[in-house]
């Protein structure tokens, strides 16, 4: 705690500016990877590989607002595993989705 | 950084568990926050089942969509999610101010999404596409406009925090509205970067 009591100190006195890189970094990180996404989209073809990575970085992405824009990486540990898992599953369905589309077709025929 | 750690912000405190532990604005946000994701997890399982039932429709579909468009709005989307966190770490440095303009700087983002968004939805009409084209039109429109909603909403909250702070309500030591609406704004930000592969991107 006295750790942390420090941190806030240095960051007010400093007007928050390490924390301010920080998070200009995390948002241009952002940017780039949807640049690198909206890359892949124009490509032709769309294979298992480019959904992966277009998997990945939905889950790069969604950790990143989650941790640091949310401010949930050091806050309460069930919102901060809700949040994060759903930047889990959701990237895992887009796979599963494209590897057995068929068979799960089958299982939700009404 | 977290909001823990800044000294006389206000932060709520709650248990599942018996173990204590702080959150980022108070705990009936976090609340609507599930509430809105789950909401948005059952349209995503909507898309998929619809995806797996239509996979040719769901091939073509993203093709005849404006990709520039969708990828324009990401951008917006991610840099006012920046600007509202700067407008958090500026009142935490005792700067009320600054802290106004960049909420302001994050309205003209939403404004500027809804526009496009407004845009987009124009240009589909004119390519002929609307909710009764095809299941894939249906799901994307569905979904999106009711991202949109969201995004007015999110704005016009925006806009009721700078009132506040420009009152003297929201201060150094006392900002909990400010961080509740921050958090919800990265909440319909985070919708938006799902929706935008599974529509945009995926074919």
């Amino acid at each position: 705690m006295s750790n942390l009591t420090s941190l806030a100190r240095r960051a007010v006195e400093s007007g928050g500016l390490p924390q301010i890189r920080f998070i200009k970094y995390l948002w241009l990180s952002l940017i780039g990877l949807t640049l690198f996404s909206a890359y892949i989209a124009e490509r032709a073809d769309t294979g298992f590989l480019e959904v992966s990575i277009m998997a990945l970085v939905l889950a790069i992405k969604g950790r990143i607002i989650v941790d640091h824009f949310m401010e949930l990486k050091h806050s309460h540990v069930v919102l901060r595993t809700l949040m994060r898992v759903y930047f889990y599953v959701i990237p895992a369905l887009i796979i599963i989705v494209y590897l057995f589309p068929e068979q799960i077709a089958r299982w939700t025929q009404l | 950084m977290t909001a823990l750690a800044q000294p006389g912000s206000r932060n709520t405190e709650f248990s599942f568990t018996g173990s204590t532990a702080r959150i980022p604005g108070s705990l009936a946000i976090w609340f609507a926050i599930l509430a809105e994701m789950s909401e948005f997890a059952i349209m995503f399982i909507v898309y998929f089942l619809a995806k797996v039932h239509n996979p040719e429709l769901f091939s073509e579909g993203p093709t005849k969509l404006n990709t520039l468009a969708g990828t324009i709005n990401t951008l917006v989307m991610l840099t006012s999610s920046y600007f509202v966190i700067r407008a958090v770490i500026a009142i935490r440095s005792n700067r009320q101010g600054a802290s106004t303009r960049w909420l302001w700087a994050a309205v003209v983002c939403g404004v500027i999404y809804l526009a496009i968004k407004v845009f987009e939805y124009q240009w589909n009409s004119a390519q002929g596409l609307d909710t009764e084209t095809n299941i894939f039109y249906g799901v994307y429109y569905y979904v999106t406009f009711n991202h949109f909603l969201h995004v007015g909403w999110g704005s016009a909250a925006i806009v009721w925090v700078i009132f506040r702070i420009n009152t003297g309500v929201y201060t150094q030591n006392q900002h909990e509205g400010l961080i509740n609406i921050a958090v919800y704004w990265h909440m319909i930000d985070l919708a938006w970067i799902t929706i935008f592969p599974l529509v945009y991107v995926i074919r």
